[in-house]
């Protein structure tokens, strides 16, 4: 693998080259024709729909109780006065919390190993981005075969190990197991490129400076603590924002994993039961604020936390 | 200290196995036993006597099930490919915009393309379906690959622009010297030079769209366009689940995205990178 | 999508575009779309979605060659098969010429302006006394679906299981079923006899109605307002005993995530369980009596519902077919259904007529000479007693059909009592949530 980028996160629209300064003077209408079916699709298909979201979120738009009229807050009162939204708020935490913190770890584990090269290590790579290019939605149908009470293969070498005498229910009954269970197979598909994103800053940290910690007498633990984990700090903040996104919008994995129990059931689901079960659209518009500030929020939080720029 | 971590890297080298492999190797697993066989406890950790037949009955066999099966597979096939070619021709061509040219807005545009990926997916579901229901849209080829193309659309401009303003600007202004267009410059000499930026983003865009599952759920309704994870996801629902066809369709829809992360990995690797790190 | 960028210029961004956009004030309309309905009946395809697999081909081509209509048949699971359609019904657009009018979606569906009333195609006054269940399909004096099937809800017991337990007579009271269930467990004949799917979907809510009628209540009255708020109502009594019935061990604990389908093919047809309280009607003949997917044939039989003092009611869920305002041929569309619906057609598909002519998982005509051919022919599949059951104790879950907000209610029930069956919630707790849920949606 060849890991070619620096830590440079300026997004470089980059300065403009000299030839294309020198046709200034005239009006240039080649830009615009590039970038307009951009420009269409982003307007009509990414930022109406925000807009009218924003929007809508302050109206009462119910299909069975016209007309839509202006509601203020009502539609947010409402949600955080139902125990099910409520409910799902906290799996949701739960769900960031778990997913965010394990596929870090994992992912802070599997980019050392990664570190230096060795042989194998870009077909390891190939078998590492697997999980990470497969639907979510088959993911959790494969790790329903995992988990089932009674055919599952954890219950099965659970009980052919003696480690249990009768075959448990891990979804569906106990509230945290219930969570920890989907979350894994969620982080299954995300680890591999919290990994890749935390492998590309350990590739730009110098040979030379464990070589001289090492001179200095440092193990390996310190060598870690002291040279890698700061200086990875670049891709551990940006790993750690993508899987907040993807553990705070959870869809497939719960959807299918767990269907409407309220143990399990996340954000975005509730969202698509509000909209189309109760075809409460404002109620659903308003949900879909909220968990769009709180993304970018916590993100902004994370970022602040933990990204550090990384001067060699 | 290559030698020193040896045998914690055998350890991580051992555990990324695992990891990785194991929930597929179950499901390949399940989907080469038969019904009866799948639910025997204790499980069969290998095919007590391995059968092709869930497969067979799912390409050739008649029935509603594997024909609805079928179906999806070319629904899935069709629209990530419709999606993916649109999206990369158009990302390539604002990418270059972006990369190599200035104008007014540039800045303002390039943002807001790039914001429109810090929003959740979800929140435009709504919106977006009654836009495609406002144009007849719904359940239709196009409306399903314009929703892909706008969600995909970001991200690949991003990667792309990455590519091409790490490309030496001396080549092209030696081109323009000679009199060639900038449409010709981008088309002789900077797209050969992005090549492996415009594979890994089509690389990248088809597995993103291979993977949709809720947008194709609400914005398709029957056969004629529900792609193969909206079909898997409905037979777990019917009156009797079909528990090997249901996994042999799962290994069907993992086969195709599990060989390319595995043959074409070294593009994707360095396409998620440009597009997420730089 | 997965990647974040530069987070600070990206969210500054963000902030701008929102700003605009909202500067911009755009509001999305529910549009319409002109209606391009024809009342062409010959030389079309119709699409009709129905939550069952289709008649034999034969059967279909039949019809197509007496009418020129060629049907194109669209098999979803129920879930998404609802969701499909109240959102093709809130974006007025194209789903089918002929879909599921299912009998709890009634009241939302009309409300919603989303079916043609059928009486502009049927004689619907006709078919009435033909057809009982054509009243649960009435909201507001028009027929906007019409029945065709008969499903009602059944307890079922597999009687080999019973026997082995050294259980005689079969249960007549709810007391004596529970008994029973009790001995079977202590005997070791099963582990856990009781099926009850405890997942939080539809078939949980719809087994505590059935349980709520055996205890002798209702869930709501005319005005919407819940029956079962305090714990000497029968609705709350039926939510503890399937509460206490998880907690005994008399219910696998695995249910806790398992749905109506998927218990009843798991573990009723495979003897796992010895009975479940509120079957669906066409069970013992659609799937317990088929080798293929079944390992307890001739083992299971229909049950006259155990109630508090002998035979309860049964609660009938018929299925409906009806037109949307969108379809693309109306007319055809009518066609199919009088076709789909007639008497002879049921009883063929019923199988009065050899196995060639059955409509798989079809087993009930909702016209009542269709069922009288099945009995007389022999071919109904628990025969007489299903057929009494029909007629005597079969009524509707809502008397006066099912409130607009029934989904946002039923998701209300089977969230709570699927919270209550794990623990993480008392009985009381649930049915207080349910209960205020109902109050809140019908004031």
């Amino acid at each position: 693998m060849t890991v070619n980028l620096s830590t440079d996160t300026r997004p470089s629209a980059g300065p403009a080259p000299a030839a294309v300064r020198r046709r200034r003077r005239r009006f240039d209408a080649l830009p615009y024709a590039l970038v307009t079916p951009l420009a269409l699709f982003i307007v009509a298909l990414a930022l109406i729909p925000a807009g009218v979201t924003i929007v809508q979120s302050f109206y009462r738009v119910q299909e069975l109780n016209p007309p839509t009229v202006f509601a203020g807050l009502e539609n947010f009162r409402r949600l955080f006065g139902d125990s099910t939204i409520r409910a799902s708020m906290e799996n949701t935490g739960l769900y960031v919390v778990i997913g965010v913190i394990l596929s870090t770890v994992l992912g802070i584990v599997m980019a050392v190993t990664l570190q230096r090269r060795f042989r194998g290590r870009s077909l390891l790579i190939a078998v590492l981005i697997l999980p990470w290019a497969l639907p979510g939605v088959v993911e959790g149908i494969v790790w329903t075969g995992i988990w089932d009470s009674n055919t599952g293969l954890l219950n099965s070498v659970l009980n052919s190990l003696h480690l249990i005498s009768d075959y448990h229910v891990f979804l569906g009954q106990n509230r945290l197991l219930t969570i920890f269970a989907i979350e894994l197979v969620q982080i299954w598909q995300m680890t591999p490129l919290s990994t890749l994103l935390i492998l590309a800053s350990l590739q730009n940290i110098p040979d030379e400076l464990y070589e001289a910690a090492y001179l200095d007498g440092s193990s390996t633990w310190a060598a870690f603590r002291r040279i890698t984990l700061p200086l990875a700090r670049p891709g551990i903040a940006i790993a750690m924002v993508q899987a907040l996104i993807a553990t705070l919008n959870v869809f497939d994995q719960p959807y299918v994993l767990n269907g409407a129990a309220q143990a399990g059931a996340s954000l975005t689901e509730q969202t698509y039961y509000v909209s189309f079960q109760n075809l409460d659209f404002g109620e659903g518009y308003a949900l879909s604020l909220l968990i769009t500030v709180a993304t970018l929020v916590i993100a902004l939080g994370v970022v602040k936390l933990v990204y550090r720029p990384v001067e060699y | 200290m290559p030698q020193r971590r040896s045998w914690g890297r055998r350890l991580g080298v051992l555990f990324i196995l695992l990891w990785s492999l194991v929930p597929l190797y179950w499901a390949l697993n399940t989907s080469l036993q038969t019904d009866a066989q799948i639910s025997s406890k204790p499980a069969h950790y290998v095919p007590p006597s391995p059968t092709l037949h869930n497969f067979h009955s799912l390409l050739v066999g008649s029935g509603e099930i594997p024909s609805t099966i079928r179906r999806s597979t070319i629904n899935i096939f069709v629209e990530c490919t419709a999606a993916t070619i649109i999206t990369v021709v158009l990302a390539t061509l604002a990418a270059y915009a972006f990369a190599r040219m200035k104008f007014r807005g540039r800045t303002l545009l390039f943002y807001a393309v790039l914001a429109t990926m810090a929003f959740p997916a979800y929140t435009t579901l709504i919106p977006l379906y009654r836009i495609m229901s406002m144009f007849s849209l719904v359940n239709t080829y196009t409306g399903i690959v314009l929703v892909y193309v706008s969600g995909f659309l970001p991200l690949a401009t991003w990667i792309l622009h990455s590519y091409m303003t790490t490309l030496p600007v001396a080549i092209e202004e030696a081109g323009q010297v000679d009199g060639a267009g900038r449409m010709q410059v981008l088309w002789r000499i900077v797209l050969p030079l992005a090549w492996p930026g415009v594979v890994s983003t089509a690389i990248i865009t088809f597995l993103f769209a291979w993977a949709q599952f809720l947008f194709p759920l609400v914005l398709s309704s029957d056969d004629s366009t529900q792609p193969l994870t909206v079909a898997i996801a409905a037979l777990q629902g019917r009156h009797t689940v079909p528990f090997g066809l249901l996994s042999s369709a799962g290994v069907f829809a993992i086969a195709v995205p599990a060989v390319i992360a595995v043959l074409l990995n070294r593009y994707i690797v360095n396409g998620l990178l440009s597009g997420s790190v730089k | 999508m997965t990647s974040l960028r530069h987070t600070r210029n990206v969210l500054l961004a963000g902030a701008l575009t929102l700003v605009s956009v909202v500067a911009a004030g755009c509001s999305g309309g529910g549009g319409g779309g002109s209606s391009s309905a024809s009342d062409k009946t010959t030389g079309v395809t119709i699409t009709v979605a129905l939550p069952t697999a289709p008649p034999p081909q034969a059967s279909l081509d039949a019809f197509t060659k007496s009418t020129g209509i060629t049907v194109k048949w669209t098999n979803l699971d129920w879930d998404s098969l609802q969701t499909k359609i109240a959102a093709a019904a809130t974006a007025k657009t194209y789903f089918a010429d002929a879909t599921d009018v299912d009998w709890s979606r009634v009241g939302q569906l009309s409300k919603l302006n989303w079916f043609y009333p059928m009486e502009k195609y049927l004689d619907t006054t006709a078919l009435a006394s033909q057809m009982p269940q054509i009243s649960s399909f009435s909201p507001g004096g028009h027929v906007i679906g019409i029945p065709y099937d008969a499903s009602f809800l059944v307890t079922t017991v597999n009687k080999k299981l019973f026997d082995q337990a050294g259980i005689t007579s079969m249960p007549t009271t709810l007391d004596q079923y529970t008994a029973d269930l009790r001995q079977i467990k202590s005997k070791g004949v099963v582990q856990y006899p009781l099926n009850i799917p405890f997942a939080a979907a539809e078939g949980l809510s719809t087994y505590w109605y059935q349980t709520t009628a055996a205890f002798g209540g209702t869930i709501l009255d005319a005005n919407g307002k819940p029956q079962f708020a305090t714990p000497d109502t029968p609705g709350y009594q039926a939510a503890q005993w399937m509460v206490d019935a998880i907690k005994q061990g008399l219910v696998p604990p695995g249910n806790i995530n398992v749905p109506d389908t998927q218990a009843q093919q798991t573990l009723m047809a495979k003897g796992t369980v010895a009975t479940t309280f509120a079957d669906y009607s066409g069970n013992v003949g659609s799937l317990y009596n088929v080798p293929a997917s079944s390992s307890v044939v001739g083992q299971v039989q229909y049950l006259s519902t155990p109630g508090v003092s002998g035979a309860g009611p049964n609660m009938s869920n018929p299925d409906g077919i009806g037109i949307p305002v969108k379809a693309k041929y109306p007319a055809a569309a009518a066609k199919f259904i009088e076709w789909f619906t007639s008497a002879s057609n049921q009883a063929d598909f019923a199988g009065a007529n050899g196995p060639d002519k059955v409509m798989p998982g079809y087993f009930l005509p909702s016209q009542l000479a269709g069922v009288t051919e099945l009995t007389e022919k022999g071919k109904l599949i628990g025969g007489q007693q299903l057929s009494d059951l029909l007629k005597n104790s079969a009524k509707p879950i809502f008397a006066q059909g099912a409130p607009s907000w029934y989904p946002e209610f039923s998701k209300s029930v089977y969230t709570n009592l699927h919270a209550a069956a794990t623990g993480s919630m008392s009985v009381a707790d649930a049915i207080k949530a349910i209960a205020s849920t109902a109050n809140e949606l019908s004031s």
